[in-house]
Order: C-alpha cells, then structure tokens, then sequence
C-alpha cells in the first residue's frame, strides 16, 4: 500500500483533481480579469450545442483523425512490411522513419511551414511553378495539416506493426511456401490476420492521440484560415486564453475529454469482445 | 532469429532503404536551409546553396532564447523522468505483483490516465499555478509534466516487471532480502533496460511536451525549447534560415536517442502496445 | 542512465521533492543589488534606426543607480495581448513599463493591472497630445497610460501612375475600383495589383473592416452596448471587401496579408493602392527602394451614396504595472519617453508619428518627413475603435467571422449573424 501511496496522491491531485474541477468550471461563467464568477448551469453547453464555430470545429477534428489515421495504418503497415522483408540495413531504416517520429511536433510544424512555402517550399518546388498557397488556401490547410501530422506518427504504427511481423513464427512461412502459397496469398492469408490484433491497437491509440492533437495545427496554421483547421483542441484553447473565458473554455474542453473517453471506452470495448471471440 | 522464407534481394533492400530515406527527405531539407546563405533561401531553384554558412546558427545562438531554452528543456525532462521513474517503480511494483483489493479499478484509472486529454486540465492547472505562484518555474513545469508521464511510466513497468520472472524475487526473500533490498538487488537490475526504455520515452515526452509549455511559460527564466521554436521572433519576414537551425538545435536529443539508443526506444514504444 | 533511479531510497526522495520547492522559489526571486533595474516591455520599432536604446540611457543618466532593461515584445498586436494577460495575471510580472496598444488601456485598467497615474501628471500635460490618445488613456474618469505614438489609416497611392493617366485620387470605393481597372488595362502588366489591404485574421483585420463598416454608415458597437446596431450595412461592407478579392481589385492572398506583406508587395512597385499606417511612407522613400518619389498618400475613400472615407486611428501608450517595485521611477520612465524630447527623437529616427500635436508643425520634422502637416489633419478627423474594456473580446470573437467572409466560406450576412449572437454570449456573461 506505501509503495502505491505516492503514484495515488500525485495521480490524486495532478489529474483527477483538475478533472472534476474543469467540469465544475464549464459550469460556470469565469473571467478572472473582469472579476466574473458566478454559477452559469449549463448555459455554455446550451450555447456550445448551436454554436457555428464548435460544429465547424467538431468537423475539422473528425476530417483530421480519419483522414490521419486511415493514412498512417495504410502507409505505416506497408513500411512495417517493407522493413521486414530487407536482409540488411534495418537499423538505418528504422532510424529513418524514427527520425520523423521523435522529434517535437513543433519542429515538424516548422518543418512543413517551410516545405509548404508559396514560391520557395520544396512541395511547390517539386510540382512546378504552381505556387499553392497551402497554408492559406481554405480548401488545401486541413490536407496539409494532415499530412504534416501523418508524416510525423506514420512511424509509430509502423514500428508495432515491425515488432508484431518479427514475432510470427518462421514455420508458418515455410509451411506456407512448402503448400506453393503465392506472395501475395502469404500476405493476405497468413501475415495480414497475425498483425489484426495490434494494428486495432495501433487505431486505437492513433486515434485517441489524433482527438486530442493540439501542437501541430496550433503552430502550423493556428487553426485557420477562417478556422479550416480549427479543431475542438485549438478551439478550446483560444476560448481559454485569448480571453481567459476559463468558464466557457472549460465547456468545450470538457467535451473534448468526454469524446475521447468515449472512444476509448468504444474501442476497449471492441477489442475485449475481439478477444473472447478469438478465444 | 531464423530468416523467413521469402526475402527481397539486395537490389530491393537498397530500394528500400531509399524510400525511407526520402521519407526524411523533410528533416534533410530542414538540415539544409540551416546552412544556406540568407540571401539564397527564397531563390528556389537551384535547391542546392553555393556555399554552407553557420550564420543561423550564429544568430540562433547568440540573439535568441535557444540556448536557455535547451537548458531549461534538458532540466525539465531529466527531473521529470526521475520524478516519474522514482513515483512510478514503486506504484508499478504493487500493480503487477501485490494482489490488492480494487486493483483492476485501480488499473482502468492508470490507463484512462493516459488517454487524457492535455486540453481538459490546463484550465483549472492554470488556476493551480497561478495560486501556488509556480508560473515560470521549472518546479510547475516538472509537476504538470509528471502528472502525464506517471501514468504511461507505470503502465510500461508494470509491463516490464511483469515479464521478470517471480522465481528469482521469492528465491531473493528466501535469502532474506527485504522489499528495499529486493527492489535494489533484484528488481532493479533486472528491469534495467525495460527502466531504460521507460525513461526515454518519458524524457522525449517531456522534452516535446508542448501545451502546458506554452501556457505555463514566460520568460527565458522557464521556457522550454518547443515554445521558444513556436515562438521565434521574426521582425519583418519569417527568418526561415534562422528557425531552420533553431530546430536542428531543438531536434539533437531526440536524434541522438534514435541513432544511439534505439533498441530501447523501440522496446518502449511495443511494450506499451503490445501488452495487453 | 536511469537504472540508479530506482535505488533512491525514501529520505533522499522527500529531499527532492523539497529541493524541486526551493527551486521553485528561487526561480522567481531576483538578486539583491544596489541599482535599481527596470524593464520596458516594448515591440521592435521599425524605421531607418532605433531611437528606444539612447532614450534609455539618457533616463539612466538622469538618474544614477538606475539601469534601464529594454525587452521585446512578440511581434504581432494580439500575441502581444496574450503575453501581456497570461503574465499580468499572476503574481508578478516582472516588468515596469510597458508598451500598450491603446485598445487595451481600458481592459487593462479594468483588470486593475495598472497605476493610476493621474495624480502623477501635472492638470495640464496631456494637453498638447491628440484627444482621442488621450480617450483612449482614460478609464472611469482617471488616467491609466500616457500617449506615445499615434497611428491613422491612410491610403497610399502610386502618384505616378495616377498622373499618367490623368487621373486624380480617388474619393470614393467605387471610383478606386474604376481606377484599377482602367491603370492595369492600359499598363498590361498581369504583375500589377490593384489595392493592397490587410485581410490575415489578426487584429488587422478589424481594423480594415471597421473602416469599411464606417464608411458605409455601420458600427460595430453602439453607445448604450448594442453590437453591429445596424447588421444589413455590416453585411454589405463586408460584401464589398469580399468583391474585391473576388473580382481581383485584391490579390487573392489579401486574406493571408498584414501590414508588412502588403507594405512590401507595394514597396516593390507591383500594385496602385495600399491601405496602410502612416510608417510605411518613410521607408518608401529609403535610397534603394522602388517606388521612391511615386508615393502619395491621401485620406481614405468613403462608398458613393455612403459616409466621407475615415481612417482608423490606433498607436501606442505607455503603462506602469501596478506590481512595479520601483513605482516613482517607473512613471518617472513613462514620462521621459513621452516627453516631447523623446517623442520628437522617435519621429526623426523611427517611422513612427507622436502624440503631440505641436510637434507636426515643427520645422525639424518637416524638414524630415514633408507630410507631417497633413498626417496632422488626417489623425485628427481619424476615428477610433470602440474604447472599451471589452474591446479585445470583441475583436477575437468578430475575427474569425470576418475572415469566414472573406475566404469566402461564409456569406457576409451569416457572418454578422453568427458573430452577434457570440457576442451577445459572452458580453451578456460579463454583465
């Protein structure tokens, strides 16, 4: 019991404490630079419930995270297998990708800034003289945002999906190969179905990690223009500090919190059910 | 580890590899604006400069917030990931191997923990600091980080524990070790590389952290390198030479644990999946 | 690296945590020393040089045993607010004087975030200053900021390509539409933009747009709090700026430009009109630049059927935090730099225009910068924006509904809509 004491109490007041005092602040109207405190029931949800700009935002998230984590499983698998099928020189492809991975999200952010410079970003470079305006053009800011992200958290998947392949037997291969299994039937009827289990881990932690993405769009685009990019993340947190409207920004927050507890709720869900199913 | 049957040549390991390494072709280019004369950063064509100058890096160094920053960084996420190891062996010492009442409650809170958006708490955290005067300190900054990094430390122990295998634990009470000398002569040693892994990815963590940076952050005093990076000055344009070294400058931990401790990184990153 | 962690035992980790107390403590106190030191938050001036460095140290001589830290600011005005809020907000905000967009003297007075300066001031000493500077600097009948520099928005134009095809400068909107189609058909040149205006989502951006609202008869608040009183001619002004941009008067990245950009794309010589503060005219006319000597500026135009054009008016005060530990000799600072010495230094070397009248009919600053005179007249028939403590609440919630308008993913009138039910929202909250 004293060894959980300290990992209890920091947990205590570090988490759960704010977390029900964030619900009790997004019950209220909160501005501390104008001296307002008073209890507001639910008069931010009722407002959030109609509100253009949190539906807009509630949009932009649900584009950014399918978008993203279809994306990232689709290229971060075919990596996985790529590097699985080298003889050599996977330590260097390994550092590669984790060199996109491990770095801030703000690095990445300035990264594609620069990349998707109007005349002098390498994108533009690459595709010839068109000089899109990636970044301020409403229709083409969420795919770069996209891409930016994915560029970055491919390699996440990609190396659970790595670690799973190395752990598949090598006699199912060479049973397989003894049976005349073609490529492209080894692919689909032996590995695919191995990597099932951990690539719906790698959904869900992609997709708790893309609700709650904040650094990249926040620096990349600061959620515009005309908040294309705006998800509920960046939208809570102008509502929080542009103007210190804690109570107001708390209620979006709140939502934010809920929507990602309810998809891990989902998801742990569905893969428990996997589990007794496979069982 | 036996090959698998079907393997790609030589011709394909190079292509391979090739493709991945234009995946980085984005940090290479970062590399390269770096240290490209000022004047040929927006004359793109040629891609290639005419000659190499540390001018941004000079400049970075000598007239921005980076050098304290990278200081700041590297106390904030040193401590944060002992703080975070020395609270979360113990706590994930007792979850993997002390039956306790309410220990699979105990579990689901650990890992609802680390679903938690950071945007959720930064409101009433603000108000927390903001009363305890920790704004623009190292020690709010470590607390707030900690309060994140607890959760994925102890998911990833416990893990990691639970693969030491009991024998040699109850061999060690047998001898007559109490629970200090246990953890310090067996546990320990044991675990060592899963407590390797486990402190990189809570010091990248810390390291990246960005949100709570932004907010709990003012002044060279504290702030930490993501924020100093976001925050770059640029009086007229954007100095995209000057920011390029300044992410060089902020990216060189994270690289060197990808070149140099890789292994662990790795073993983090799966352990924390593939555990069920 | 981390295996000793582990082996830490438990004195030793209570010591930490004390440890991480003390450097907590530490983190924020200051060194004991015998100068006084002081630090002016201040944005980069622009301008041929930097007058900010010698006023300090002439403060410094004037008073020994003070040092003068002068500290930058983030660069653009609403970055700047941010920074100003989350730290004032706190306990202490380690800074004495500080540079002030003059929308946020008001809010900050409010926010109890500065001295009261009145009975600092002499009855009469902010007499010879504008008296919108001064509305601005004045909350609930006392003092809160002196006035520093003095902003209006101007329209800027290509004199030379004007006089080339006879035309004279326009009056109104329309007739400046009519002008950029006739100067580029005959200059055949598909470089040439036509107006230039700031369109970013920033505070910029309200600016450009209340100058369309005002001239087309609209306000954005009303005496007794009412916003957008009159939401058809809101919709309609905003209708126009988005027309500009989609007849291709403006540049399509009109809507990613700030004051900057689009000083620098008219600087190179690639459009007719600019609308722009009055910095810009001295470094149109440094050695190398393009359009040196084809620069003329006149005031803004107004709609046909519609109000006379006004400008803008905005600039800079200066503020003493209330947490200053050096009270006296902070608003012993603001006064220096706001003295007329100081305020003629910063307009011989900075591009930026003083609160003091007098000073536009002085023969040295004429004798720099000729359109001191009429940029006289132009700050005083300028208008301000609403002088309310609320003023940035307003202009983050009505900003992204403008720009909305003006990328064009929402028709004007739902942006009027949407941006007055928000508004209602939260000022109703403040109330």
């Amino acid at each position: 019991m004293l060894l959980l004491a300290p990992t209890v109490l920091a947990l205590a007041a570090l988490t759960v404490y704010p977390g029900v005092w964030v619900l009790w602040l997004s019950l209220q109207h909160r501005i501390p630079i104008f001296e307002v405190s008073r209890f507001a029931g639910l008069d931010n949800y009722a407002f959030l419930a109609v509100d253009p700009r949190f539906l807009n935002a509630g949009r932009a998230t649900a584009i950014f995270t399918v978008a993203s984590v279809a994306l990232e499983v689709v290229l971060g698998l075919t990596a996985a297998l790529a590097i699985h099928a080298q003889r050599g020189g996977r330590r260097l492809a390994l550092s590669f990708l984790l060199l996109a991975w491990a770095m801030p999200a703000v690095v990445t952010a300035k990264l594609f800034e620069w990349l998707y410079h109007p005349t002098a970003g390498l994108i533009n470079v690459a595709l010839g003289a068109r000089s899109l305006n990636w970044l301020g053009d409403p229709g083409l800011a969420l795919p770069a945002v996209v891409l930016a992200d994915v560029w970055r958290t491919m390699p996440f998947v990609a190396i659970l999906c790595y670690a799973r392949l190395l752990a598949i037997p090598a006699e199912l291969y060479e049973a397989a190969q003894v049976d005349g299994a073609g490529r492209l039937a080894t692919l689909t009827r032996i590995t695919l179905p191995m990597l099932g289990r951990i690539l719906l881990v790698a959904v869900l932690f992609r997709t708790l990690d893309a609700l709650r993405a904040f650094d990249i769009m926040f620096v990349l685009t600061g959620g515009g223009p005309a908040g294309m990019t705006e998800t509920l993340t960046v939208y809570a947190y102008r509502a929080l500090f542009q103007t210190l409207q804690l109570g107001f920004g708390s209620a979006v927050s709140v939502v934010v919190f809920l929507l990602v507890m309810a998809v891990a709720w989902a998801y742990l869900k569905f893969l428990r059910a996997g589990t007794t199913v496979a069982a | 580890m036996r090959r698998p049957a079907r393997r790609i040549g030589t011709l394909g390991d190079v292509v391979v590899l090739g493709a991945l390494a234009a995946y980085a072709i984005p940090f290479f280019w970062q590399l390269l604006t770096s240290f490209k004369p000022e004047a040929e950063l927006l004359r793109v064509p040629p891609l290639l400069p005419s000659r190499l100058t540390l001018a941004h890096y000079r400049v970075v160094i000598e007239q921005s917030l980076m050098p304290q920053a990278l200081g700041n960084s590297l106390g904030v996420a040193t401590i944060t990931t002992l703080l975070a190891l020395v609270i979360g062996l113990p706590g994930a010492y007792a979850v993997a191997r002390l039956p306790l009442p309410g220990k699979h409650l105990l579990l689901l809170a650990i890992v609802a923990s680390t679903a938690f958006p950071q945007i959720a708490t930064v409101s009433p955290l603000y108000l927390l600091m903001r009363a305890l005067d920790l704004r623009d300190t190292w020690a709010g900054l470590v607390l707030v980080h900690t309060s994140f990094a607890l959760p994925l430390t102890i998911w990833l122990l416990a893990g990691f524990i639970r693969e030491v295998p009991i024998e040699t634990e109850e061999a060690a009470a047998v001898d007559g070790a109490g629970l200090l000398g246990l953890f310090r002569w067996v546990v320990i040693p044991l675990l060592a590389p899963g407590l390797a892994s486990t402190a990189l990815l809570a010091f990248l963590f810390s390291w990246n952290e960005f949100l709570f940076a932004y907010t709990f952050t003012v002044s060279g005093a504290s702030r930490t390198v993501p924020v100093a990076l976001a925050l770059f000055p640029g009086v007229f344009e954007v100095p995209w030479g000057d920011i390029a070294a300044a992410s060089m400058l902020a990216s060189v931990p994270p690289v060197l644990i990808v070149i140099v401790l890789q292994r662990f990184l790795v073993r983090g990153l799966v352990a924390g999946a593939v555990k069920e | 690296m981390s295996a000793s962690a582990g082996r830490v035992p438990l004195p030793l980790r209570s010591l930490l945590v004390v440890w991480l107390l003390a450097l907590g403590g530490c983190a924020g106190g200051q060194p004991q020393s015998e100068v006084v030191t002081l630090v002016f938050k201040y944005a980069r001036i622009l301008g041929r040089a930097d007058p900010l460095p010698a006023l300090l140290r002439s403060f410094e001589a004037a008073h020994p045993g003070t040092r003068v830290k002068g500290e930058a600011l983030p660069w653009t005005s609403d970055d700047q607010h941010q920074f100003y809020v989350i730290n004032l907000e706190g306990r202490s905000p380690g800074f004495d004087v500080m540079m002030l967009d003059c929308i946020w003297v008001p809010e900050f007075a409010r926010a109890g975030w500065l001295t009261d300066l009145t009975t600092h001031l002499r009855p009469d000493e902010l007499a010879p200053h504008f008296p919108s500077a001064v509305a601005a600097a004045t909350y609930g009948g006392r003092v809160w900021a002196l006035p520093w520099t003095m902003n209006v928005g101007l329209l800027y134009y290509r004199a030379d390509l004007l006089a080339k095809h006879g035309l004279r400068p326009p009056e109104t909107y329309e007739e400046l539409v009519d002008q950029v189609r006739r100067i580029r058909i005959a200059e055949r040149d598909p470089a040439l933009d036509g107006y230039l205006w700031q369109g970013k989502q920033y505070e910029g951006l309200v600016v450009n747009v209340l100058e369309a609202l005002w001239a087309n008869g609209a306000r954005l608040l009303a005496e007794d709090g009412t916003v957008f009183p009159e939401p058809a001619r809101a919709a309609d002004a905003l209708r126009f700026l988005r027309g500009l941009i989609e007849t291709g008067v403006s540049p399509a990245w009109t809507t990613a430009a700030d004051e900057e950009l689009s000083r620098r794309a008219f600087g190179d010589g690639h459009a007719i009109f600019l609308r722009n503060w009055p910095y810009a005219m001295e470094l149109f006319e440094t050695a190398d630049s393009a359009v040196r000597g084809k620069v003329a500026v006149v005031s803004l135009p107004g709609r046909a059927r519609g109000e006379r054009g006004v400008g803008s008016t905005g600039g800079a005060h200066l503020g003493v935090s209330r947490r200053s530990r050096h009270p006296e000799l902070a608003v012993a600072l603001a006064r220096h730099l706001a003295s007329e010495p100081a305020q003629r230094a910063i307009a011989l070397g900075a591009a930026l225009s003083p609160t003091r009248q007098a000073l536009y009919h002085d023969s040295e600053l004429v004798r720099a910068h000729p359109e001191m005179p009429r940029l006289h007249a132009f700050a005083l028939a300028g208008r301000p924006r609403p002088v309310t403590p609320y003023y940035l609440l307003i202009s983050s919630t009505v900003q992204p509904e403008f720009s909305a308008a003006l990328v064009g993913v929402k028709p004007p009138e739902r942006a009027i809509t949407d941006a007055r039910a928000r508004l209602s929202y939260f000022l109703g909250a403040i109330r």
